[in-house]
This record gives C-alpha cells, sequence and structure tokens, in this order.
C-alpha cells in the first residue's frame, strides 16, 4: 500500500457497501445520506491519483493575518444572523476584505516561489 | 548604524502567535482553547453535581439545570475533546510523517478561529435574558424549535456549534492532506505510525460526516426563524437522521485519536514493536467505517428506524475492537514494562474503557436499549467511554509528548498523584450512574426520588475527586514549566520520528530525516546499532 489512494479508496467502498445494505434493509432518505457521504473521500483518492503530490520544496508563510480576518467576518456575519442584518454586513465586509488580501498574499505568494 | 538585534514588540509577538501557520503553534492554540472550554464544562458539571447531591431544589431552577447539562456535554464534545483530538493530530503527524510542514496551514489557521468563534459564541449566550442553550447536546426537534425554546441564546448556540463544528471540518482536513500529500521518502502507507493511521481514519469520519452536522445547524436556524423545515413528525425523525449521522461518528472521532496515543505509549513503555501492525490497520479501515453505520442505534426508541440493521451492524463493531484490544494486550506481553505516568494513563484508558466498550452491547441491543433509553445508565456508559476512556487517552498522550512539545519533563509524582484521584474520581462518580439507570432514575433532572440519594451523593463525591486530579494535572503542567527539567530530543527511547527532532521542533521540523524502513524507524535503528558488530 504505497499510495495514499488505496485506504482512501477502500474506505470509500465499505461506505457504499454498507449504504447498499441499509437501502436493501429500508427505503427513502438515511441510505441516500449514508451513500453520498462516501463521495468527499472517494474524490479525494480520485485527485490524488490524478495529480500526485509534487516533490518540489513548497515556500511556507510564516503569518497569515488575512485568514484570521476572514475567519472573524465570516462568525460575525454568521452571528448577524441572530444579531440582526447590520451585523451580518458589518461581518461580511469584514470577510470580503480578509479574502482581498488573502488572494494578494497568495498571489505574492506565488510570484516568490517561482 | 552598528550591527544590533532585532527585538519583536509584545504586540507582533502577540500577532505572530495568533496568526502563525505553523502547525506547532495553531494546534498549540488548540490544546489552550480547548483546555479553557474544558474547565467552563468541568465547572458546570461540579454545580450539576452539587445539585444532585441530595434530592429536592437546591439551588439552581429547572430550567437553569436544562442550561448547565446542555452547555456541560455540549461544551464537552463540541469544545473540548473533538478539538483537542485534532489537535493532537495537527501537532504530530507531520512530525510522525517527517514532512516540514502542513499541507494547508491556512486551512488550519482558519478552522482555529472558526471554532474559537463557535465556542464564545455558544457560551456567550450565559449574557443574554433567555439564557444560554438548554435543549441538550442534541437540540432535538421540537424541544429546539422557537415556540419551545424562545430567545437569542438559543440562537447563539445553534450558530456556535455550526462554526465550531465547521472549524473542526477544516482541521481535519489538513490533516488529511497531510497524510496524502507530504509523507517523507520512504514513508508507505504501512509504514506510518500506528497514531498517524488512527488520525488518517479519525478525518475520513470527519469529512463524511461533519458536512451534515453543519447544514443540520444552518436547518435548524432557518426552522427557528422562518419556520417550515423540520414540520411535523417527519421534520423531528429528518432532524434525528441528520444529527445522528454526526452525533454517532463524532464519539469515535473523540475515541481513535486516544487509542492511536494509547498504542504508541504501550508500545514504547513495552520496549516492543507494536504488535499486530497490519491486523490494526485493517481493523481501523473497517471500525471507521461501521461506525459510520451504527447512528440509527440512538433512534431505536423512535420506531422510525430499521432496528435490525442499525443493532447488527453496532453489534458487529465488537469485531474490530477486540482486534486493536488483542493487540493493546499482546504488545504488552513479554514486554519489559515501565509504569511512568504516560503508561499508567494508558492502562487506565484500556480498563476503563472497556467497561464503556461492553455496556455500549446493551444499548445495542433494542430490547434491552428500550429500557435504559433516557436513564442514568446512559450517562454512565457514555461517561465511562468518554471521560474513563478518551480523556485517560488524551492525558496519556499529553504526559508522553508533553516533553517533545515544550522541552520539559512533566512531574512524576504529581503525575501519578493525579492518575490515581482521576481513576478513584472516576469510578467512584460515574459506576454508581449504571444502577441508578437501571432502576430508573431519569437522566436530565434536577430532582429525584429519595431512594436513589445515597448513590447520588456517592457520584457527587466522586466529581469532586476529579477536581482535584484535574488540579493536580494543571499544577504538574505549572510547576514543571516554571522549573523546567530539560528533556533531550528523546527521553523516553520512542520509535517514531517526532523523536528524532529537537525538542520542541524547529519551524521545519527536521534537519534531517533517519530512513523510514518500517513504522517504527527509530527502533529499527536502535536495533540495527545493538545488532552491529562492534
Amino acid at each position: 500500500m504505497k499510495s495514499a489512494s488505496a485506504p482512501l479508496l477502500a474506505w470509500g467502498c465499505l461506505q457504499l457497501l454498507l449504504g447498499a445494505g441499509l437501502a436493501a434493509f429500508s427505503e427513502g432518505a438515511p441510505a441516500l445520506l449514508f451513500l453520498a457521504a462516501a463521495a468527499p473521500v472517494l474524490c479525494l483518492a480520485a485527485w490524488n491519483r490524478v495529480r500526485p503530490a509534487s516533490e518540489d520544496p513548497r515556500l511556507l508563510p510564516s503569518l497569515s493575518v488575512p485568514v484570521v480576518v476572514l475567519a472573524l467576518g465570516v462568525a460575525l456575519a454568521a452571528l448577524g444572523l441572530t444579531a440582526g442584518l447590520w451585523l451580518c454586513l458589518v461581518g461580511g465586509e469584514i470577510a470580503l476584505f480578509g479574502a482581498v488580501w488573502l488572494g494578494r498574499e497568495l498571489k505574492e505568494e506565488r510570484r516568490w516561489g517561482r | 548604524m552598528a550591527g544590533g538585534a532585532a527585538v519583536a514588540l509584545p504586540a507582533e509577538r502577540a500577532v505572530g502567535w495568533l496568526a502563525s501557520t505553523d502547525h506547532k503553534r495553531t494546534a498549540a492554540k488548540i490544546g489552550v482553547a480547548s483546555f479553557f472550554f474544558f474547565g467552563l464544562s468541568g465547572l458546570l458539571a461540579l454545580l450539576m453535581r452539587a445539585e444532585l447531591a441530595q434530592p429536592g431544589l437546591q439551588f439552581v431552577s429547572d430550567h437553569a439545570y436544562d442550561e448547565l447539562f446542555t452547555m456541560h456535554g455540549a461544551g464537552m464534545i463540541y469544545l473540548f475533546l473533538t478539538p483537542a483530538a485534532l489537535g493532537l493530530g495537527l501537532y504530530l503527524v507531520p512530525l510522525q510523517v517527517g514532512a516540514a510542514e502542513v499541507a494547508a496551514p491556512r486551512l488550519a489557521l482558519g478552522g482555529f478561529w472558526l471554532y474559537l468563534c463557535g465556542g464564545l459564541a455558544m457560551y456567550s449566550g450565559f449574557l443574554t435574558d433567555s439564557g444560554a442553550g438548554s435543549d441538550t447536546w442534541t437540540a432535538t426537534i421540537p424541544l429546539s424549535s422557537s415556540t419551545h425554546t424562545p430567545g437569542v441564546g438559543m440562537d447563539l448556540w445553534v450558530i456556535g456549534v455550526g462554526l465550531a463544528v465547521l472549524g473542526s471540518l477544516l482541521i481535519a482536513l489538513t490533516i488529511l492532506l497531510t497524510i496524502v500529500r507530504l509523507r517523507a521518502p520512504g514513508m508507505t502507507m504501512l509504514r506510518l505510525p500506528v497514531f498517524s493511521w488512527t488520525m488518517l481514519v479519525t478525518t475520513f469520519m470527519v469529512v463524511a460526516s461533519f458536512p451534515v452536522m453543519v447544514v443540520a445547524m444552518a436547518l435548524l436556524l432557518a426552522e427557528r426563524h422562518l419556520g417550515g423545515v423540520f414540520t411535523g413528525a417527519t421534520g423531528s425523525i429528518a432532524y434525528q437522521h441528520l444529527f445522528w449521522f454526526y452525533g454517532h461518528p463524532v464519539v469515535y472521532v473523540m475515541f481513535f485519536p486516544f487509542v492511536g496515543a494509547v498504542a504508541e505509549v504501550v508500545a514504547t513503555f513495552s520496549r516492543k514493536r507494536f504488535f499486530g501492525y497490519r491486523a490494526l490497520v485493517f481493523s481501523l479501515l473497517l471500525f471507521t467505517a461501521l461506525s459510520m453505520a451504527v447512528w440509527g442505534h440512538h433512534m431505536f426508541v423512535t420506531g422510525a428506524v430499521q432496528n435490525q440493521y442499525f443493532s447488527l451492524t453496532s453489534h458487529l463493531l465488537a469485531v474490530p475492537a477486540g482486534i486493536e484490544y488483542l493487540d493493546l494486550i499482546a504488545t504488552m506481553i513479554g514486554g519489559a514494562i515501565l509504569l511512568r505516568t504516560p503508561m499508567l494513563f494508558a492502562l487506565g484508558f484500556i480498563c476503563q474503557f472497556l467497561i464503556g466498550g461492553l455496556t455500549g452491547i446493551i444499548v445495542a441491543s433494542p430490547p434491552l436499549d428500550y429500557h435504559v433509553n433516557g436513564s442514568f445508565f446512559i450517562v454512565a456508559h457514555f461517561h465511562y467511554t468518554l471521560f474513563a476512556g478518551s480523556l485517560f487517552g488524551l492525558l496519556a498522550g499529553v504526559h508522553y509528548w508533553f516533553p517533545k512539545a515544550s522541552g520539559a519533563m512533566l512531574r512524576e509524582g504529581l503525575g501519578k498523584a493525579s492518575f490515581w484521584l482521576l481513576v478513584v474520581g472516576a469510578n467512584v462518580t460515574f459506576f454508581p450512574m449504571f444502577f441508578l439507570g437501571f432502576e430508573g432514575m431519569p437522566r436530565r433532572v434536577p430532582d429525584y426520588a429519595p431512594r436513589f440519594g445515597d448513590l447520588n451523593l456517592l457520584s457527587s463525591i466522586g466529581a469532586g475527586v476529579i477536581a482535584l486530579g484535574i488540579l493536580a494535572f494543571l499544577a504538574n503542567v505549572w510547576i514543571s514549566l516554571r522549573h523546567r527539567v530539560p528533556a533531550g530530543e528523546d527521553p523516553w527511547d520512542g520509535q517514531t520520528l517526532e523523536w528524532a527532532t529537537s525538542s520542541p521542533p524547529p519551524r521545519h521540523n527536521f534537519d534531517s530525516l533517519p530512513p523510514v524502513t518500517s513504522h517504527a524507524p527509530l527502533l529499527d535503528r536502535r536495533e540495527a546499532k545493538e545488532g552491529a558488530p562492534a
């Protein structure tokens, strides 16, 4: 088992098998929920198979303030769902600011990596 | 200007910590935050046990008691054990697989902040007029609808849980990608250390089940504000399916990483290679796949699930669990066992989790489950798995890897004192609950019949002993950091790669890596040296 895709695939297939068992026992959404849950792991296995990891060294960020800003913005926007539209908008703006800042940071990182 | 050294100002240092993408710092932040929430949720448990020490209402109202057990359970599950398990993995997996960094450091950092905000949102409910969430850690519909639980406090609980679960999902995804994409040369999947394998299968369950919980919380919030989402009897059942599809796997998310930690500790302190490595790997894959297929056993009493299917899958869990226990015990047989503090906690985990596991067979059988459902028996069962099991596994890991992360040894005397206090406390607190539940004492009530008084008093005394054990552990950490006994690179004669670097490890984790020839490369190296001619 050299590739990481093998356990991902094995686990995903076990999920499908157990989901099929539930579908045979019952009808309705629970079996579908179960079968669909195997998708992320199977997709990851396929992606890892198609695009194996590069062995080139990576440029590592030591700090990322925009990620913190983005996460705080998302959290504030979520809290706005109960506190009111104003907090949704404030959180949304902070998240947008963080996302743009993060985009610039990633662009800069790629430029330095070349 | 002549030469000089750059000095970081306190504010810069703070930003450096809070926004650092170093996986070790992110994991440390998760560790501190999760222990903070453990402290808060533990205090709520002490309040509950104080109330339950005598029959009758002592000092909390019915509603306040609802808040206490809801926030205690939710805090321990969403904010302590799950993030602590993932934090341990985030710290150790890159070191064990020989990676310089995690695959997506920003994802883990973002995950931490979402989790922290979620936790603060949940607890901020106590500051609102309506009080904190009070609908049990499952927030079952229709109890959690705005009709039955109006107010901002419950909304904050729902949003907080959604954010915390989303944060945990991002952290787990980072660990998964690291194992899949960043292993050192020679580190094939069948050379991954046991702890990393347990983290891998844990992250499988997280990526399959946690998104469902985020969606469930979003739908619950929509139900509370807009209505029409979970209507009628089918709506309630639909919510339970969504919740338990997350709610059962999360129990194993809080279990497998600690099985891995205990397996590393047992191998190291038995001075032996882990027994039955391949059998363990395949049992882990089977165990985690099956544990995704048992959520319906929480719904036996609804009459709306296929009891035969869920009872069968629940009982099948005993097979891979048996393989894991066999491997752990066989590793110790014939070993030169050193009873240091991490090994004591590992043995505590093995013995006490067994009680939780065996009583799990009772609740996996529908006729028996009908009798004990909603009683204190269930409380005893899951506290034996999560407290007497998982927490002991976590503490085994903390005592084992603390020297690696901090560069300082924990004190053995205080470690052993905290272990024995916790063993006595856990068993005195939780064992009487089996009898209380079997005799018919319902859970989630502040008052009870006088005939349950003696066992409840005993249980409350046990809770006090647990508090002393936790205080002894915290004192140990404090003293060991203030008066440091240097740990060196490898104080335990460890077997895996994290012991091949300095304590604490540098930013890039390794200056050089030893060859990886098995799941225990440092043991291979030692054996090669011992076997080499002089």
